[in-house]
């Protein structure tokens, strides 16, 4: 019985697709219009695009140049977060310039940078490279500050110069924070990367996305969301695995990761 | 806080954005820049004051406000009301998890052509995506606020003889205001930005909308306007989200 629930209780997200899967095939039976194509239409277009050669490159050039922004992101948002959160003149330094910042929808900013850079593979990085950085900064902030004074005076006493502190007592006391930090910028660097090339319109998954749906291929655009929602989807738990491995002793905070735009 | 460390920190805080300034001036000043790519700051502001009393632009901040209040809205009321009954009732959570699960880490955006295509051009279907978007964090904080409520609250208050029904009112909800207040606030800075960005996909009118018609035409001080308003517009919200804040969790203790 045991066993029964716990496989029930890994196995429900995997219900829950299936289930969202249904209610999306019995609400476009029931409505019947061209613009909405049943749920088993759309999975049957995946395979197309996957195996089209050209989207594939596309699709795969996207989450390259994703890839990219997210590891320099985390490498220079971690350590400026850490410094914030133990130095109090360097975080008054940076906190309004953040808090500015931070309603600006970095994607918008994809027209602007366009003009300095180009549409090239550099504006779109450095416009999800902006996105991550915002939460990866705050929760690494959060997660030094919260960190025992008493664990650093000890330090401190057994002769651990300040450089050596923040690596060897801060930055793994704030490790869990930090990579709740790290989970949110993931989602968010995935919707600044499909949003972005909605925006510039040239190539990558947004691009297809949106190139269906003015010409009105209906299966393709639902079969593309149904690719970067799966990427969401598995990015995420794929980074929730990796995250419960590094943090085992952390007793375990949000399971799900308060993602946004 | 003493005065004097406020006023510290208060200083130290301008000097980044001064710094930004005087580098942007010195930038298009000096002619590193033609003023068609980046426009001095003086342009951009003097153009913000001017545009900000011409009707066409109250009018797309309008449209601006409305939809993300709207989708706002919804996510609040949608938001903390499956948010509490998921931690009142094991049954509804058991249902809700999962699902919340698969569809927080989605990206939203990604939906964003369905709701075109299902619910129109118009209004509706920015006001979906912002609803959308600004739904999963105030769900999950108020599921964790009411979940983290102390046992001993719900016991004094059956001791004095409140009903079950009225106890998810009257002491899970309220002890859950704080924590519903920074799921709020998250999603209340997701509102800026999802509106802003479905307007620049697809609209005839809102801030989003300008930033788009202005790029078109590379009009580089037009395109800095939209931006700089809906930063402030972010901070003028946060600010009154901050003072709705204070009065609501007027009795609470440390907060």
């Amino acid at each position: 019985m045991i066993a029964g629930r716990a496989l029930l209780s890994r196995s429900a997200p995997l219900l829950a697709c299936l289930g969202l899967l249904a209610i999306w095939q019995v609400a476009a039976l029931i409505l019947k219009t061209d613009s909405f194509p049943t749920a088993l239409e759309a999975l049957r277009a995946v395979p197309s695009i996957l195996g089209d050669k050209e989207s594939l490159i596309n699709i795969l050039a996207s989450l390259r140049r994703m890839a990219i922004a997210f590891s320099v992101a985390v490498a220079v948002s971690i350590p400026l977060g850490l410094m914030m959160g133990r130095n109090r003149y360097v975080a008054s330094f940076f906190n309004p310039l953040l808090m500015i910042t931070y309603p600006v929808p970095k994607a918008a900013l994809m027209p602007i940078i366009m003009l300095w850079l180009g549409v090239g593979d550099l504006a779109k990085m450095l416009v999800i490279f902006l996105g991550v950085s915002l939460p990866v900064i705050y929760h690494s902030f959060q997660g030094a500050r919260a960190v025992e004074e008493k664990m650093l005076w000890s330090g401190a006493a057994m002769g651990l110069s300040a450089a050596q502190r923040l690596i060897r007592i801060v930055l793994p006391a704030a490790l869990p924070e930090i990579l709740t930090g790290c989970r949110t910028g993931l989602v968010l660097a995935l919707i600044t990367m499909v949003t972005s090339e909605m925006i510039a319109r040239q190539s990558g998954a947004g691009n297809i996305l949106f190139n269906a749906l003015d010409m009105g291929q209906y299966e393709t655009v639902y079969a593309m969301i149904i690719v970067i929602g799966a990427m969401g989807i598995g990015l995420d738990a794929a980074f929730e695995k990796l995250r419960s491995r590094l943090v085992r002793w952390s007793e375990p905070g949000f399971d799900i990761p308060l993602s946004f735009a | 806080m003493n005065v004097r460390a406020v006023t510290t920190d208060f200083l130290l805080g301008i000097v980044p954005i001064a710094l930004a300034i005087a580098l942007w001036q010195a930038i298009s000043s000096f002619g590193y820049a033609p003023v068609t790519l980046l426009p001095p700051p003086g342009l951009v502001f003097q153009r913000l004051a001017q545009q900000l009393f011409t009707g066409s632009f109250q009018h797309a901040i309008g449209a601006t406000l409305l939809r993300l209040f709207a989708g706002f809205s919804i996510a609040v009321v949608v938001g903390v009301g499956v948010g509490l009954a998921a931690a009142a009732s094991p049954a509804i959570n058991a249902v809700v998890r999962p699902i919340v699960r698969v569809l927080a880490p989605l990206p939203k955006v990604a939906l964003y052509p369905a709701m075109l295509l299902l619910v129109g051009f118009g209004h509706e279907s920015k006001i979906a995506l912002v609803a959308a978007d600004a739904l999963f964090p105030i769900l999950l904080s108020t599921y964790y606020g009411a979940t983290m409520v102390e046992q001993k609250l719900i016991w004094s208050a059956m001791a004095a003889g409140t009903p079950r029904h009225q106890i998810l009112f009257k002491v899970v909800l309220p002890a859950a205001v704080p924590s519903i207040l920074t799921g709020c606030r998250i999603g209340l800075v997701i509102s800026c930005i999802v509106v802003f960005l479905a307007e620049m996909i697809t609209s005839t009118e809102g801030l989003g909308h300008l930033l788009v018609t202005a790029a078109r035409t590379f009009q580089a001080v037009d395109m800095f306007v939209p931006l700089i308003t809906i930063s402030l517009l972010g901070l003028i919200l946060n600010g009154l989200l901050q003072a709705v804040r204070a009065y609501l969790l007027r009795g609470f203790p440390e907060v």
